[in-house]
This record gives structure tokens, sequence and C-alpha cells, in this order.
């Protein structure tokens, strides 16, 4: 590996911060629904060719020595040694999207939904304005991301968007922070309860490429999400 | 009565304490996943006898170490709490006709009952679905509850080399190899009676063909994860 590349030790001062983001990331999809005992959401490490995960462990049930380095390759390098089944959805898509810094992969119950349904999760939010009007692409075929093969096929399905469906799985969902990553995940969960509802009184009225356009960034990104989701994990872990 | 049953471990032994523990906690689980209500059961095997623990007339809900029962396969009481679940066959028949078997629960899911009545069939739409095979669980069409070993065998006929048989107008009967891989494959069979049902309103979903369904290994962690979890979340809740 490229020195240049290489990621500082597991246990150093520099990942401090990041590893308790990743905890925190994990347990707010947990709190939120959207994860049961699988599902996992990596951060690349700054500068390197190497991210955190989960090592094996359900996302409600992360700690800070649960987490494990792996290189883009799936080379261990530091952390638990339970190394997640499918770690190529994280190398494979962090590779091939360099502005990408953090995938949460769910088995979402609305994403597993879409992902078999006609039509696709098309959007009537506003919410959805990191999709494209035509709802996120889909992979479609069978299997669990085990291999690297399976993980370019994953990555090449995504492409540029901020979501992918996996058919009859679940869904990968990319941003450019871990923050991002987690409040699009949540979103798209929204979204497709909020789809799945409305086409039970009819075709509802969904939104337009030029339409979802109009929708900018959110100024207060991520900071006042991120704030909410967190106090809502402390309520939860206080009580 | 059954031969050996002189050398049936009790119910409070040591041989039969992590057991017993791992047969309160599925019962809880099932209830806080919110699969059972008032009703439901599950029982284990005990090793190297023809018998049973199974919960005595009560709620998974609501049991406690002092209301598990022992019974043999006849349904004679051997240990434990004096009043036997009404559906005691449920377990025994199932059991005997499935030896490498150690657990069956027993539940009312809200969802099973749905597609007990459905022309629809409950199929696989998702992987969480890949103990099932790709036309789904078979349904047991006799009405009335099994109180009787001859349902019992039929419902065990019903359910056949299967790990999960629909009970018409009832439930469902789900089969393990250990305790964890019956509360696995019974909260995913909710699972994916919710899910289906929720496609459905969009007209026939994209089911996992027969092919499909084995290119699915099984998790050597599998079924330890999901296990950690449903525990996780009983915490303070016991």
């Amino acid at each position: 590996m490229n020195p240049s590349h290489s990621a500082p030790a597991f246990d150093s001062q520099e990942l401090k911060e990041l590893k308790q983001k990743l905890v925190d990331g994990c347990r707010i999809l947990d709190r939120e629904g959207i994860t049961d005992s699988f599902g996992h959401v990596s951060l690349r490490v700054p500068g390197a060719d190497a991210f955190l995960t989960i090592a094996g462990v359900s996302p409600g049930c992360a700690t800070l020595d649960r987490l494990i380095l792996l290189d883009l390759d799936g080379r261990y390098l530091g952390g638990d040694r339970n190394s997640p089944y499918e770690w190529p959805i994280h190398a494979c898509i962090l590779r091939a999207r360099p502005e990408v810094m953090s995938v949460c992969h769910t088995h979402s119950k609305w994403s597993a939904l879409f992902s078999v349904v006609q039509g696709g999760l098309k959007p009537i939010h506003m919410y959805a304005k990191f999709l494209p009007a035509a709802g996120p692409p889909i992979y479609r075929a069978a299997g669990l991301i085990g291999t690297v093969e399976r993980g370019r096929a994953l990555a090449a399905a995504l492409k540029d968007s901020a979501a992918v469906l996996l058919r009859a799985h679940g869904d990968a969902v990319v941003g450019a922070s871990l923050e991002q990553a987690i409040q699009r995940t949540i979103q798209l969960a929204f979204l497709g309860e909020l789809a799945h509802r409305a086409v039970a009184h009819g075709e509802p009225l969904y939104m337009s490429a030029e339409e979802l356009a109009t929708f900018s960034g959110d100024p207060a990104f991520p900071a006042r999400p991120w704030e909410y989701y967190l106090s809502r994990i402390r309520e939860r872990r206080s009580s | 009565m059954a031969s050996g049953a002189k050398n049936i471990p009790k119910i409070d032994s040591s041989e039969l304490k992590e057991l017993i523990e791992k047969l309160l906690t599925a019962c809880h689980i099932l209830d806080h996943e919110g699969v059972t209500d008032g009703y439901g059961h599950i029982s284990v095997r005990v090793p190297g006898a023809d018998a049973f623990i199974t919960i005595a007339n009560v709620s998974p809900g609501c049991v406690t170490r002092d209301r598990l029962i022992m019974q043999d396969f006849d349904g004679n009481h051997l240990d434990g709490a004096k009043t036997p679940p009404n559906e005691w066959p449920i377990h025994s028949c199932i059991l005997k006709a499935r030896p490498e078997i150690v657990s069956v629960a027993h539940t009312h899911s809200k969802w099973s009952t749905i597609f007990s009545v459905l022309p629809i069939k409950l199929k696989p739409m998702h992987h969480y679905g890949k103990f099932l095979s790709a036309d789904g669980p078979p349904v047991y069409q006799g009405v009335g509850l099994v109180r009787t070993v001859e349902r019992g065998e039929e419902l065990a006929a019903a359910l056949g080399k299967g790990p999960a048989v629909l009970m018409r107008a009832h439930g469902d009967a789900v089969v393990g190899e250990s305790v964890e891989q019956v509360i696995e494959r019974t909260t995913r069979l909710a699972m994916l009676g919710e899910w289906n049902h929720l496609a459905l309103l969009h007209g026939e979903p994209k089911y996992l063909t027969a092919d499909e369904l084995k290119v699915y290994n099984d998790d050597q962690r599998f079924p330890m994860r999901g296990w950690e979890y449903y525990v996780s979340r009983l915490a303070g809740k016991r």
C-alpha cells in the first residue's frame, strides 16, 4: 500500500472522534427503526484508502470496541476481527466515489418493499431532493454482497446517485459526511412510508425533476437534524 | 411412558439451567417483538429424552421460571407447574415427528393469520425468507385448537419437513434446531408477512425464485447476531 494512503492506527487519538461518530450513527439508525439485527454504517478515514465499520454486530448493539478498520481491499487493519460479511458494499462504493465519506447499508422495510414492487420509490415530499424524480436505482441481483465483484456491480448500479435499493434486501445510501448519510437513510425510509401510504388513495402527485431542483441545500444541515437524532438516542440511554 | 424416563433431569437441575434460561428469554423476546399476545408458547426438547419443557398456561410475556412444565410425548406431567397448555400436542407431535428439531414456537401472529386465510401465499420477497421455500409455508386447514394427538399429528404432517406451517384462522408453528433459530425464524416470518402485505397493495411483487433462494448461504454467525440484538432490546424490561 502507498504509505501516503495508509491509515492511522485503530487505537490512535486521530480516529477517536470518528469512532464515536460512527457508533452514534449506528445507534441512531436503530433508534429510528431503520435497522434490526443487520445493517452497517461505514466511515472513510480521511486521506487514506481505509474505512471504519461495525464488526459483525447489530447497529443497535455497536460499541467503540466492536468496530473494525479495513482497507479498500478488505484487508484487516485494526480493531475487532469480526469482519462484516458484506464489507465490499463499503469498499467498492468508497473506491468508486471519492467524494463519499460514509455509506449506510440497511434492510429498511420501506426500501425492501420498493425494491420488489412496480413503479419505484418516487418522490412525493421535498425530503427527496437528494433523489432523482424516477426514484433511486435498483440493484436487481439476488444474494448478499459478499464479493468484490458484487460490490462493483452494486457501485455501478448506484452510479452517481445518493441511494440505491437492493432487491429483496434493502438499500445503500451515501453521503459527503456520516451525518448526511444517516439523514438520507432516515429520509429514504420516511419517503418510502409516505409513498406507500399515499398509493392506498390512488395515484399521488409525484414531484417532477424541475420541482425537486427548486429545493436548495438546508443551510442548517447537518447540525440541526444530527442534534435532534442524538438527543433521541441519549434520551433512550438514560431511560 | 417413554423409556429411560427415570433419567430425565428435573426442571431445576443444573443440567437444564441454561436451556431454561434461554426458553424464558425466547418467550420474552416474542412478546417484546409483538409476535405473541396473551397466547402462544415455545417448547424445548429435553436433551436425549422423549420429553419437552414449555410454558404452563401463561402468556409468553408473563412467563417465569416457576411457570414452566415438563411433559413426555404422551402429555404426561413429569415436572414443574401442573397446568399444561391446552395445545401441548403441537409440541409433542412435531418433536416426535422431527428428531432433529430442538424447539417449536406456536404463535397467533397477525401476519401468519392473515396469510392463513387468503388465496395469496406468504412467499419470500426478501432474503429474510431464505429459510422458506419459494412457494411459502404450507397451511394447516383444520379449524379448532390442536388439543388432541390426532390433530397434533395432522399438523406435523402439514408441516412436513419444512421450517414453518401456517394454521388457518389461528397462527403458525415454527421449528428450529436451536431456540435462537426458532426465534429468528418466528420474528422473520412475521416481518415477511407484514412486508408481503405492504407489497401486495402495489400489485404482484417480484418474489425470490427457488434458484435465487439457493444463492443465500447461511451466515455462520447466524442466528447469534439476531439473538444478541433481541436480548439487548429486552434490557430493563424483565
